[in-house]
């Protein structure tokens, strides 16, 4: 019974959430962005305390249900898992599985070691935060969600679209903004969609009790939950079917143990259980079994650990440097030096790096074709603005609305409107209008904050000047300048182009 | 306190753009707002309660009837088959004219095949002929017509037809239609516009002046011959409706620019096409209801006729009336002309950019303007915005009953008929384009009215 409630909330969770990635439409956002919003590590990077008491309160109580049925990840790996079942003979089904394993704490705990060693030298604004968010579920899920499943859904919606479209009927209709591809981010999602998948075909839930430092955050409060699967040992007969059938490998038969920290609560003991041995209910207090203990070698091989794996990291980032992954049709090169803006709603651009796992949700979000992961080993995947395909509107703040770590925050949109993010900076020798004396003024005439006006130069054409002080960095000027854009045009860069400004402020 | 206006600064300025650039709904809807309020403020309509406006002319110090009437469109019956005119019928909307104050009658040897003079002839020599004021125009259109003896015998003509030894307001017939060549073919080279002038001094001709079309080369000749002495024009008709004010048509001219060159001068303007063929007396729904909701008792047209006749330089407005309702209906918007405020003037100029956008372009996809220097899909464009017209997907607001799924179904086809970077916001406004169009569709602008109601469309702001 239990099982099944935990499925039907788990399937409906990731769905939403993946629908939250994938809907161009910004429909699913508007009621269900809390579930991003109560992703644990973007909720403490937003400061987010109703969310993180909610989820501590959730673990002390139930256990890790947050790896159940709110991680994307976790329901993800059961989904794989699930996967697996269908291609096993029956009766080794019947058998099981899986069987215990202790618990690899130098893992477990290296990799929580390292995780909180980069979230805190990403919160001091030393290496990009999104390094750290690498290793965060939630965020993993999202870059995996962002490239794969975005590509899948925005041509499938397009196609029913078409067909719908065709038979003179709008309402299936969206405007996908066209499919980004990002090398990096790519990458980084293959590489950690091969790992959870392999750990989740062979592990069961491997990946979360080894890897994955929420699992071992959340480890540490649930061992002390007031709700456990309990084993009656008076009813149990020592079948071990149990323990064979434990995605999470955490259940000892043999000593009728259960490793708390370890358990994810799927109830699938509970149902399997011939005799009805195993009860979800408040344990009475016994001396733990396996209380934590600090030993010298854990520690040492923590700090060797994360070494290792920070070096690994960084030379791996560190190959990726220059503008990797967008070739749209016809792209401009970025001007060699040019800092991109981020969203309005991120303050800063320190503040933005300190805080974004690089979930890759307001990526997904934004309408406009704005917002790229960057391929910088500084803001590495981290949202900014190429204003290659689009330019960012004054009317829209969906990236704040959406952003589940506060690395955007909700900003208004009359605030936006005035808030500087950048400043346009004019290249008048290869500007069509001044070099050449073509009849443009693209830049002045889209501008939204009327920053732009065409002045006339000593050999009497045009050339746009920007009035810096009223200039907010929008791109609208870069988006719709041709050169660059137009194979005739001798430069691969525009004419104009934003240069970001490291503070924003309104203007 | 001091972000907080800069914050309103930026959204008045781009309230005005909006209202410059593309006249956008946006702009339209929070207007509309405001206008309640003036309404609730109890501006009630004085129209048809009292008498007929009247002009002077300051040449001949003729007082003219605000309304002139046109006798381009008057009414046939059929007789064995052919459309002929009904000069019963003539007659009686000519009295009623002439009976509540109309004196100004505005005629051609072009007009109604031919027949109008005759007819107007006939029914205005019933009245004497001090009641009234005569228009006719020297129509020596086809080249046929040029030789002097041929043109001549065109004006005597019309006072043949006209029943009368004089003519109050003598036209030069729409020049501008055949350029220069045309000009020079019909009235200089031939000396027809001395023989005018001379006629004039000779009193068969009252006042002399002008109807323009076409080539604006022609009208700045004409007001420069003027300039230097050579002629003096007593009055110039032309074209003036709230969409040409600035929204002419290719081949066509700004009324602004017409009218405004007159009032240098000192010219007097009758204007022609006040509702644009029609076309201002019935206009879509939207627009029917903005104007209803200020003036619930007054036509869309009462609106055309109120913008054209509040210009002060004004000294007639033509209205080709073939029904009495018609005339009935200008009547009482005339009698007396309500001038226009200036924030009604910037409705109507607001009205105008909607009925506009409510055009579908005349765009036959010829390619001639392709390639475009800049990447835009000129053709593609239009053929979408067309289509969208036509299949009723170019919502005016966001208010509209269908707006959710029209702007779905525009902004779809937009991105999956063109390319992103191919669409209407990557023309930069250099009008290689407009050389090559056969249509004299003004692309550039026209691209920037679609690119702005697109981003209003995806930014949901309309």
């Amino acid at each position: 019974m239990l099982k099944y409630l935990r499925r039907i909330i788990a399937v409906l969770s990731i769905i939403t959430l993946t629908l939250l990635f994938v809907d161009f439409t910004g429909t699913v956002a508007v009621h269900w962005a809390w579930l991003a919003k109560i992703q644990l590590v973007p909720a403490l990077l937003a400061v987010n305390a109703l969310a993180v008491v909610f989820l501590v309160v959730l673990t002390l109580i139930f256990g890790r249900l947050y790896c159940s049925v709110i991680c994307p990840m976790g329901i993800f790996q059961d989904v794989v898992e699930r996967f697996r079942h269908w291609f096993v003979p029956k009766k080794k089904k019947k058998l099981g599985l899986y069987r215990f394993e202790p618990e690899r704490r130098v893992w477990r705990y290296t990799l929580l070691g390292l995780f909180v060693v980069l979230l805190i030298v990403g919160h001091l604004g030393l290496i990009a935060t999104s390094l750290a968010g690498i290793l965060d579920p939630y965020s993993a899920y999202g870059r995996i969600a962002g490239q794969f499943f975005v590509a899948l859904w925005r041509s499938g919606a397009l196609a029913v679209a078409e067909t719908a479209a065709s038979k003179g009927t709008y309402i299936l209709a969206g405007y996908p903004p066209q499919w980004y591809f990002s090398l990096g981010v790519t990458i980084v999602a293959a590489i950690t969609a091969l790992i959870v998948m392999v750990m989740a075909w062979r592990t069961g839930r491997g990946y979360c009790n080894t890897i994955c430092p929420v699992g071992t955050l959340l480890g540490l409060l649930s061992r002390y939950s007031l709700l456990k699967p309990v084993i009656d040992t008076d009813k149990c007969n020592r079948c071990g079917s149990c323990g064979r059938k434990c995605k999470a490998k955490c259940i000892d038969t043999k000593n009728h143990v259960i490793d708390y920290s370890r358990c994810v609560v799927c109830f699938d003991c509970i149902n399997n259980c011939s005799q009805g041995a195993i009860s979800y209910k408040i344990r009475r207090s016994e001396k733990h079994a396996d209380a934590p203990a600090t030993d010298p070698t854990g520690r040492r091989n923590f700090i060797i650990g994360t070494a290792v794996v920070a070096g690994t990291l960084a030379a791996k980032a560190g190959g990726k440097t220059g503008d990797g992954g967008f070739a749209p049709l016809k792209s401009k090169k970025t001007v060699p030096g040019t800092v991109h803006p981020v969203p309005a709603g991120a303050i800063s651009i320190k503040h933005l790096r300190s805080h974004c796992t690089a979930c890759q949700l307001c990526i997904s979000e934004c309408p406009n074709q704005v917002l790229r992961p960057s391929a910088s080993f500084e803001a590495f995947m981290q949202p900014e603005m190429v204003f290659n395909s689009g330019y960012c509107h004054t009317d829209c703040n969906r990236c704040a609305e959406i952003c589940p770590a506060g690395a955007i925050k909700p900003i208004d949109l009359t605030v936006k409107a005035v808030t500087k993010i950048g400043t346009a900076v004019v290249d008048p020798d290869i500007c069509l209008s001044a070099s050449q004396g073509v009849s443009c003024g693209s830049c002045s005439r889209y501008c939204p904050a009327e920053a732009i006006q065409m002045v006339e130069t000593a050999e009497g054409t045009l050339r746009p000047v920007v009035d810096e002080v009223a200039c907010i960095g929008c791109g609208s000027c870069e988006f719709h300048c041709p050169v660059g854009t137009v194979e005739s045009t001798a430069s691969n860069y525009p004419a104009i182009h934003v240069n970001a400004v490291g503070n924003h402020r309104q203007i | 306190m001091d972000d907080k206006k800069k914050v309103q600064d930026i959204s008045r300025r781009r309230f005005l753009r909006n209202i410059g650039v593309l006249g956008g709904a946006a702009a339209l809807a929070s207007c509309g707002a405001n206008v309640t309020a003036d309404d609730a403020e109890g501006r009630k309509s004085k129209r048809g309660t009292g008498e007929m406006t009247y002009r002077t002319n300051p040449n001949t110090g003729d007082t003219v009837s605000i309304l002139g009437y046109g006798c381009m469109r008057l009414p046939t019956k059929k007789v064995d088959g052919d459309d002929v005119l009904d000069q019963e019928t003539i007659n009686e909307l000519i009295d009623h004219a002439l009976e509540h104050g109309v004196n100004y009658f505005d005629t051609s040897p072009a007009y109604c095949r031919g027949k109008s003079e005759e007819a107007v002839g006939i029914a205005l020599s019933r009245h004497p002929r001090d009641s009234y004021y005569i228009a006719t125009k020297l129509s020596n259109f086809g080249p046929d017509t040029w030789p002097r003896e041929r043109s001549i015998q065109m004006f005597e003509n019309s006072l043949k037809y006209l029943q009368t030894d004089y003519i109050d307001y003598l036209l030069l017939h729409a020049i501008g239609m055949g350029g220069m060549e045309a000009f020079n073919g019909r009235y200089i080279d031939n000396g027809i516009l001395d023989y005018l002038v001379e006629q004039k001094r000779n009193g068969r001709i009252r006042n002399l002046g002008f109807s323009y079309h076409g080539d604006v080369a022609v009208f700045n000749h004409l007001l420069e011959m003027m300039d230097r002495g050579e002629i003096h024009w007593d009055f110039v008709q032309i074209q003036l409706n709230y969409i040409d004010w600035e929204h002419a048509n290719e081949g066509n001219t700004d009324a602004v620019y017409l009218y405004g060159e007159l009032q240098k001068r000192g010219i007097p303007a009758v204007i022609m096409e006040p509702l644009l063929g029609g076309r201002l007396a019935k206009v879509s729904k939207p627009v029917t209801k903005k104007m209803k909701e200020r003036r619930p008792d007054d036509s869309v047209a009462s609106w055309a006729f109120r913008y054209a006749g509040s210009p002060e330089g004004v000294l007639t407005v033509l209205s080709g009336m073939t029904y009495m309702d018609h005339l009935e209906d200008n009547l009482a918007t005339y009698s007396p002309l309500e001038v226009l405020s200036e924030e009604e003037h910037d409705f109507l100029q607001r009205m105008a950019v909607e009925i506009l956008l409510n055009d579908t372009i005349p765009c036959t996809d010829c390619k001639y303007c392709m390639p475009c220097p800049y990447g835009v899909n000129i053709p593609g464009i239009f053929a979408h915005y067309n289509k969208c017209i036509n299949d009723d997907n170019v919502p005016r607001s966001s208010t509209d009953p269908h707006y959710a799924e029209a702007r779905r179904a525009f902004l779809f086809g937009y991105d999956q008929s063109v390319p992103r970077l191919r669409q209407a916001d990557r023309c930069i406004a250099c009008g290689e384009c407009l050389k090559e169009c056969p249509q004299l569709i003004p692309i550039p602008e026209r691209m920037a009215q679609i690119s702005a109601y697109a981003t209003q469309l995806r930014d949901n702001t309309l």
